[in-house]
């Protein structure tokens, strides 16, 4: 065989074992969008029907009427201030770490990560606590409160990793220009920065989005609860009823899985430089 | 700038450290005691959680960093439709919520119904159905494959990035010099990877160990005690028994383990970053 004979089967092994991978990898999520639009006889049809079935809209129509709606907007009103608290305190400390040299700064970089060590289950039962000591259990804000231990890190060491890669020259020629530094971080790094930070935004937003032990334990009214907790309904210790669950289960997973796939670049931009390179 | 941070975090972290501990060290009534440290480390139900963790984080980890590494070095060799080929394997399991993750498994692992049974009955590789999750070791086995699924995007991401790094001509210089690419692979691609490997080692321990909801929604911590970890149980006995004050020392316990843990892997980085 010669080099470029070689060459070309490789790429076409590693074309099929990519496709084959692909296909294994898709195939979990694709039965659960296959068995969300069958009816039920459908469902625990033996044997299985695979592609072949009538599909049905029922199962969506029972969660809408089950304020499916309801819960969503409850996710979105929690994920969207976890989101901005996270970008708000992560932001200048995250700034601090990438320009200035300071005592302990290694030191306090790896104590910012030491919130990821913990189970979050360790820390509930504190925090349960204190948020009913204050009376903000059963309250968005509580529930956004108790995310912050867990965002901010990750949004700071992100952040950092972005800020980093700015030249400092092009900050201290806007300063010769006359901006005062507030200008200049409005003007000249935060357009740069700004899908970094929407990186990390986004990924406060997905961590309270997908969050269910927090969520179930602190908002107890149903009017406030998030989608996880919803989904959790549809699990009995007996029987669980797969239909609504995966169509919930789908336009739950629908908005985190688009928003990756749009920003997957800066994603991998932000976890790979903030937790490989330190 | 970073100071109101140190302080607010230095705060939190005392508090929230402070106030387990203190309940670790309490009992129902608030006297000081060392009950709960005894009982935890009595129960012999904390001795299995304890093996299981071992079990799940061992086969979580080394299921995922392969498969990781796998598909990484694939996707790396891959020119034409990268983002595709990302967006499916890489991204998928990520953006699907934990708890989606845990019920759409638990349904194909059905034993009537389920899918995984049927397609591999038609394709040969098992003769009879299996009962994924009913019987201690083959519900371990069936969340571990399912967490494999779930978690190792991250690692294949973590290795794609690693991979990119690797100066091209290392490889040309190898191939002059008639290394094969097995040979390749081991004397510089691995060697390159290293550092990249054992951060991610050591994240994915970790996260592994604190990973709570797949199991929760797959088994709850059965049958009996199979697949029983210690944070599901420390959430068992917090929220389920009312035994506040034992699942704060059990939490103690872990949070020990999982500090020596990570010290010993960032010590280790340490030490090759200085050679």
């Amino acid at each position: 065989m010669t080099r470029s004979q070689k060459r070309k089967l490789k790429k076409t092994i590693t074309y099929i074992l990519l496709i084959l991978i692909s296909v294994v990898i898709a195939f979990p999520f694709l039965w659960l969008v296959l068995t969300a639009l069958k009816t039920y006889p459908d469902i625990y049809a033996y044997p299985i029907k695979y592609f072949i079935f009538e599909p049905t809209s029922e199962h969506f129509e029972k969660i809408s009427s089950m304020n499916f709606w309801s819960y969503f907007k409850n996710s979105v009103i929690v994920g969207s201030g976890t989101m901005f608290f996270s970008i708000l305190i992560g932001l200048f400390p995250a700034y601090a770490f990438a320009r200035y040299e300071f005592k302990w700064k290694r030191t306090l970089l790896t104590g910012v990560l030491i919130f990821q060590m913990f189970p979050q289950v360790v820390f509930l039962l504190p925090i349960f606590k204190a948020l009913n000591a204050t009376g903000l259990i059963n309250t968005y804000t509580g529930l956004i409160l108790s995310y912050l231990p867990f965002t901010t890190p990750i949004s700071i060491v992100f952040m950092r990793t972005f800020f980093l890669s700015i030249p400092k020259s092009l900050e201290e020629a806007a300063r010769i220009d006359g901006c005062s530094f507030g200008q200049a971080f409005r003007k000249v790094i935060l357009p740069i920065t700004l899908p970094g930070i929407a990186a990390v935004g986004v990924y406060a937003f997905l961590f309270s989005w997908s969050e269910l032990l927090y969520s179930m334990s602190i908002l107890t009214s149903k009017a406030k609860q998030t989608i996880p907790t919803f989904l959790q309904l549809f699990v009995g210790q007996y029987q669980t009823r797969w239909g609504p669950l995966f169509a919930g289960s789908i336009l739950a997973t629908l908005p985190p899985l688009i928003i990756f796939m749009i920003l997957q670049k800066f994603f991998i931009a932000g976890l790979v430089s903030g937790s490989v390179k330190e | 700038m970073v100071l109101p941070y140190v302080i607010l975090t230095v705060l939190l972290f005392v508090f929230l450290l402070g106030s387990n501990l203190f309940n670790s060290f309490t009992d129902k009534n608030g006297n000081l005691t060392l009950q709960n440290y005894i009982d935890n480390f009595t129960d012999p139900v904390v001795g299995r959680t304890l093996l299981n963790t071992i079990v799940w984080v061992v086969g979580s980890v080394s299921g995922q960093l392969l498969l990781g590494l796998f598909v990484a070095l694939l996707l790396n060799e891959s020119t034409k439709g990268q983002i595709i080929f990302r967006s499916i394997i890489l991204i998928l399991p990520w953006a699907v919520l934990d708890i989606v993750a845990g019920v759409m498994w638990k349904w194909m692992y059905n034993d009537m119904y389920g899918v995984l049974n049927d397609v591999l009955v038609k394709m040969h590789i098992i003769r009879d159905y299996i009962p994924w999750l009913a019987t201690e070791n083959m519900a371990m086995l069936s969340v571990i494959i399912a967490n494999i699924w779930k978690g190792f995007c991250l690692s294949g991401m973590f290795f794609l990035a690693g991979l990119q790094t690797i100066p091209i001509d290392l490889y040309e210089a190898a191939e002059i010099d008639g290394a094969n690419s097995f040979k390749r692979f081991w004397k510089i691609t691995i060697p390159q990877l290293k550092p990249v490997i054992m951060t991610t080692l050591m994240l994915t321990t970790i996260w592994t160990i604190n990973y709570f909801p797949l199991i929760y929604t797959m088994t709850g911590g059965g049958p009996g005690y199979g697949t029983e970890t210690i944070v599901t149980y420390i959430y068992k006995l917090g929220f389920k028994f009312m035994e506040f004050n034992k699942a704060a020392s059990l939490s103690n316990v872990l949070f020990v383990i999982i500090f020596f843990i990570a010290f010993l892997f960032l010590r280790s980085i340490a030490r090759e970053e200085a050679r």
